[in-house]
């Protein structure tokens, strides 16, 4: 296949989004400084100058109007991609979210759909204290009506959002900030390169301990199982990169065969996605679990300013519960 | 920007009327409404109040579990319907609208069926009565959430603007929806965008008890127009056809691309704020009866009559008319049926999802 030359994930978000636009002229952008700008972090770069002020457009400072009026754009007939400059802002707009976004559909017995994308840079590592470093999906996984994906890979993060813009439901798409500039990635030249939303993603294939995370912590997790292998452990490492829906299928298969699993996310630990694996894994397999399913996550205090790095969980503690579930 | 060729000037200090209480025409200019469209908008009146007086009977009788009631705003919502392009324009509409969805042509047998939940509601019953919504008509689904529709109609506006149709979005509440952020947040990207939008304000003066020096330190709604950059219309909301030339004009002003407009109709409602309420609490008998002296039907009725286009007859034979149109619309709502219960699993996505077919077979066995 054609390769184009290697992209961070901001920059493949920016490509991405303008290749989307270059497919489909109902697809527009709306955010605060998306436009001139090119987005805070730079993930809408130069789609102002291609597509002009009718295309990107420059909102006001309103999360609520940011979300709302995707709603309306979406109803409308136009694909719209909000961007909300941090996951940590998008409560202002959070009814918009769960009282439109979510329910159109539903309420209208489908008359009325709003096909759109919300994306918002989320999670910590970047000493932005409590207010620049949420993770705050389980809001959304929680609210019937959206789907939510959070990729942790420049690939991913443009086949799922190639997915997101063309899927005929509200998309909340998730970004790991921390990993926006961390590695580059080659990425496939076909414009039509999906990921599918659902699907996980197996990034390593083991038999002593299932790891599963997603966004920002498979970074950390990658490192955890690194090391496990140079201890001559043999880790099974599970990306779920879609969180709503999540690939029961995938996480369940490989917990059956091996029989243990640390779920890693930096996301508060109580009521949790990882909760909600944890007790899937529970309802569904009880029986051929030679471990208790752990979770290694973030605190449940707000997000730390001074302990940006212990507040994550880390290789070390990711190794600590490895080592429960293995002498369990 | 104000035209020349307009009829009203914004930002007016007293509320714009173009008929008398006994119903002459006081407007500075020449009428020019047919004889079949002053009757159609009297008869749309008519049908929205004999559909609202029903659904509270029903109400009373545990057929239908909720209403809001709309008299006293009747006048306000046809003058708003009649100046729409229906089926071409976009409603975003709230919960006391009725007269307004019937009279841009939503059958009765929806409106009717919504109200009671059964299967020939085309929101398959997912919503409390009083929650309107028509695809084909171009009538966005009411949610309850007050003020939430206001930014999604705002970006209904953006889009229409963008993609250079010719539509208008019109887009109601009441006065204490203005209160919430969101209102703010929609007309002031509306504003922002120059979007082709009229922001519809029914002024009944209570939001449930709370009266609307509560509500605002600000004297009127209309006002607040001049911080979003768009004209503020004032208009006596008992008054059919100051309501039908105001919006008339706001809706093409949008549709010429000189942008939003804000029109603040002063209504009042006859009956509590919804089923649930008991509004002998908070605001006197005699202010309730004042304001049913200024009925707006009553004041079209008269401005017919003057005219020789009304009389006895014809009121009889129109509340014939409705009466059959409604005892019809609730014995076909009625003979739909209940939706089935496994409808409550559909429409959360395009498709039901793995878990959801889980759900449901939990559910059903
Ligand atoms: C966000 C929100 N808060 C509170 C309510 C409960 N509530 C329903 S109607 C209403 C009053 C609305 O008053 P107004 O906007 O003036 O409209 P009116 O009912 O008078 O026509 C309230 C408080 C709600 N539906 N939504």
């Amino acid at each position: 296949m054609d390769r184009v030359s290697a992209l961070t994930m901001v920059q493949t978000i920016a490509r991405t989004l303008d290749e989307e636009m270059a497919r489909d002229e109902r697809v527009v952008v709306l955010g605060e400084d998306v436009g001139k700008r090119g987005g805070v972090f730079l993930a809408t770069e130069k789609l102002f100058d291609k597509y002009g002020p009718d295309r990107v457009i420059d909102s006001p400072l309103s999360e609520a109007a940011i979300i709302g009026a995707a709603v309306g754009m979406a109803a409308h007939g136009l694909r719209p991609v909000a961007e909300i400059q941090f996951a940590d802002y998008v409560y202002p707009g959070f009814d918009q979210l769960v009282s439109q976004v979510a329910k159109l559909r539903y309420r209208s017995g489908g008359q009325f759909t709003a096909p759109l994308v919300v994306r918002m840079p989320a999670g910590g590592g970047v000493k932005g204290g409590h207010h620049h470093s949420q993770s705050p999906e389980a809001h959304f996984v929680h609210t019937a009506g959206l789907k939510v994906v959070f990729p942790s890979t420049p690939a991913d993060a443009r086949g799922l959002l190639k997915s997101a813009i063309r899927d005929d439901d509200p998309v909340v798409f998730m970004e790991p900030k921390r990993l926006y500039r961390a590695v580059k990635e080659e990425l496939p030249d076909d414009p039509d390169a999906l990921v599918p939303i659902g699907k996980a993603a197996v990034r390593r294939v083991g038999d002593d301990v299932v790891l599963v995370s997603y966004g920002g912590s498979m970074a950390e997790t990658t490192r955890a199982a690194e090391a496990l292998v140079e201890q001559g452990l043999s880790p099974h490492v599970i990306d779920l990169r879609s969180l709503a829906p999540w690939d029961e299928d995938t996480v369940l298969a490989a917990v059956a065969r091996v029989g243990r699993v640390v779920l890693v996310s930096e996301a508060p630990k109580s009521a949790s996605v990882m909760s909600e694996v944890a007790a899937t894994i529970a309802e569904e397999l009880l029986d051929q679990l030679l471990a208790p399913p752990l979770r290694v996550s973030g605190f449940d205090t707000p997000y730390p300013y001074a302990q940006d790095r212990e507040y994550l969980p880390g290789p070390a503690r990711i190794m600590r519960a490895v080592q429960r579930v293995l002498d369990y | 920007m104000i035209l020349e060729s307009q009829l009203f000037q914004p930002f007016t200090d007293e509320p714009i009327a173009v008929t008398s209480e006994s119903g002459e025409w006081i407007a500075p200019f020449e009428l020019d409404l047919g004889p079949d469209k002053l009757r159609r908008m009297y008869q749309d009146m008519l049908l929205g109040r004999a559909v609202d007086e029903r659904m509270s009977r029903l109400q009373r009788q545990g057929k239908v579990s909720f209403v809001a009631p709309s008299g006293g705003h009747e006048g306000a919502q046809v003058g708003i319907a009649h100046a729409l392009r229906a089926g071409h324009d976009w409603l975003f509409p709230y919960y006391r609208d009725v007269t307004l969805p019937l009279a841009i042509g939503v059958p009765v047998v929806e409106f009717v069926a919504q109200a009671m939940g059964t299967a020939a509601d085309p929101s398959r019953a997912r919503q409390m009565p009083y929650h309107a919504s028509s695809k084909e008509l171009n009538v966005f689904s009411a949610a309850s959430p007050i003020a939430s529709h206001i930014p999604p109609a705002a970006g209904c506006a953006i889009s229409m603007k963008l993609r250079g149709t010719d539509q208008v979005t019109v887009c109601t509440f009441g006065d204490g929806s203005t209160s919430e952020g969101d209102w703010h947040a929609g007309v002031n990207f509306a504003g922002a965008q120059g979007a082709p939008i009229v922001f519809a304000c029914q002024n009944n003066r209570y939001a449930i008890s709370v009266g609307f020096e509560k509500q605002t330190g600000s004297d009127s709604i209309y006002t607040k127009a001049h911080a979003y950059g768009m004209p503020g219309y004032f208009v006596d909301g008992m008054d059919p056809l100051a309501a039908y030339y105001v919006m008339r004009e706001a809706v093409q002003r949008a549709r010429d691309g000189f942008g939003p407009a804000l029109v603040e109709l002063l209504v009042y409602r006859y009956g509590g704020h919804s089923s649930a309420d008991d509004d002998s609490r908070y605001r006197p008998r005699a202010e309730v009866e004042a304001w049913r002296k200024r009925d707006p039907l009553a004041r079209l009725r008269r401005f017919l009559t003057r005219r020789g286009l009304w009389d006895d007859a014809a009121e009889k034979e129109a509340e014939a008319v409705v009466r059959a149109q409604v005892d019809d619309a609730i014995a076909q709502a009625q003979a739909a049926g209940d939706v089935a219960v496994e409808a409550m699993f559909e429409d959360v996505l395009a498709e039901v999802p793995e878990r959801l077919v889980k759900q449901r077979s939990e559910l059903l066995g």
